[in-house]
């Protein structure tokens, strides 16, 4: 199994305005009744475009930085 | 509960039985969801905050909308501290959380009581606000002494050695953190990938030459 990670999304925060999935360069996202969902995760590439224009802060596509492991 | 939260605290391990007693009389506890303003920047300085679990983030807005993160606040931690203390008793920053968060919430004027009456408390306050001053000189100087790449890569070491329990930070944060916008810092990674210092997985960036990358962070 490929582990993903996939932006986080905030449903009490989103205002299903669309930003994120009208923007989404890789048409990862799908508008539902509860807000944006993934069509396909594997088509995200988590470039965080959708977080950069999302007006309510409800998406994020946090950076977790380490070593490489030795 | 608070009194749970006072004892289990190590924040307050250092303080006498009585002023523990003291502030868990005078405060409550408040449960926070990931993403709410607990302050305002401007609005009156009414409560003192102590971290009790999560993580939030303290950051001033210019007047174009551009944010500056000033610090992140953890566990046991106590938060608006320095505007209680300013004359004009005005929220010096937003704080927002990162995190679900739980804080005992100080009032001002019991914050004040105890700061006057019992010294292990103030000397608690002293270290903390010690402790940030510290680290706002050092952000003076990182802003003022290197070039924005060097910052990228003195941060990204930082966020490895030091804050590997660090809840991530958005490339808008990092851009925000560091003094620049969002497009330096994708470009500036993307040139540390290619030049073979990092390797970016997704959500992770994995730092790879330790050697190379304190070069960047001094040039
Ligand atoms: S991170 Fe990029 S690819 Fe993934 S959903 Fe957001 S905009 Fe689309
Ligand atoms: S851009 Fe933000 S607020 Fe708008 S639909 Fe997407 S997640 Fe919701």
């Amino acid at each position: 199994m490929i582990e993903m990670s996939l932006p986080s999304i905030n449903f009490s925060l989103c205002n299903r305005c669309g930003q994120c999935v009208s923007q989404c360069p890789e048409n990862a996202l799908v508008m539902t009744g509860q807000g944006p969902a993934f069509t396909d995760p594997v088509n995200c590439t988590y470039c965080g475009t959708c977080e950069h224009l999302c007006p309510t802060g409800a998406i994020r596509a946090p950076l977790y930085v380490s070593w490489r492991a030795n | 509960m608070e009194t749970d939260a006072i004892n289990q605290t190590p924040l307050f391990l250092s303080l006498a039985q009585e002023t523990r007693l003291i502030i868990e009389r005078r405060s409550y506890i408040r449960d926070y969801p990931a993403g709410y303003t607990l302050l305002i920047e401007g609005a009156p300085a009414e409560s003192c905050y102590f971290l009790l679990s999560g993580e939030v983030r303290a950051f001033r807005m210019n007047p174009l909308g551009r944010a500056q993160v000033l610090a992140r606040f953890k566990v046991g931690e106590p938060i608006n501290i320095i505007s209680l203390l300013n004359q004009n008793k005005i929220n010096r920053a937003t704080i927002e959380t990162l995190s679900p968060v739980t804080v005992l919430v100080l009032p001002a004027v019991d914050f004040n009581h105890l700061l006057a009456r019992y010294p292990d408390f103030s000397n608690l306050i002293l270290h903390h606000l010690a402790e940030r001053l510290a680290k706002m000189t050092d952000l003076a100087a990182e802003l003022s002494l290197y070039a924005v790449r060097a910052r990228l890569a003195r941060f990204l070491i930082e966020l490895a050695d030091l804050d590997p329990t660090s809840s991530g930070w958005t490339q808008d944060e990092i851009a925000a953190h560091i003094g620049t916008v969002r497009d330096v810092v994708g470009r500036l990674l993307r040139d540390f990938e290619s030049a073979g210092l990092i390797q970016r997985q997704r959500g992770q960036i994995i730092l790879l030459d330790r050697e190379k990358l304190i070069q960047q962070a001094q040039e």
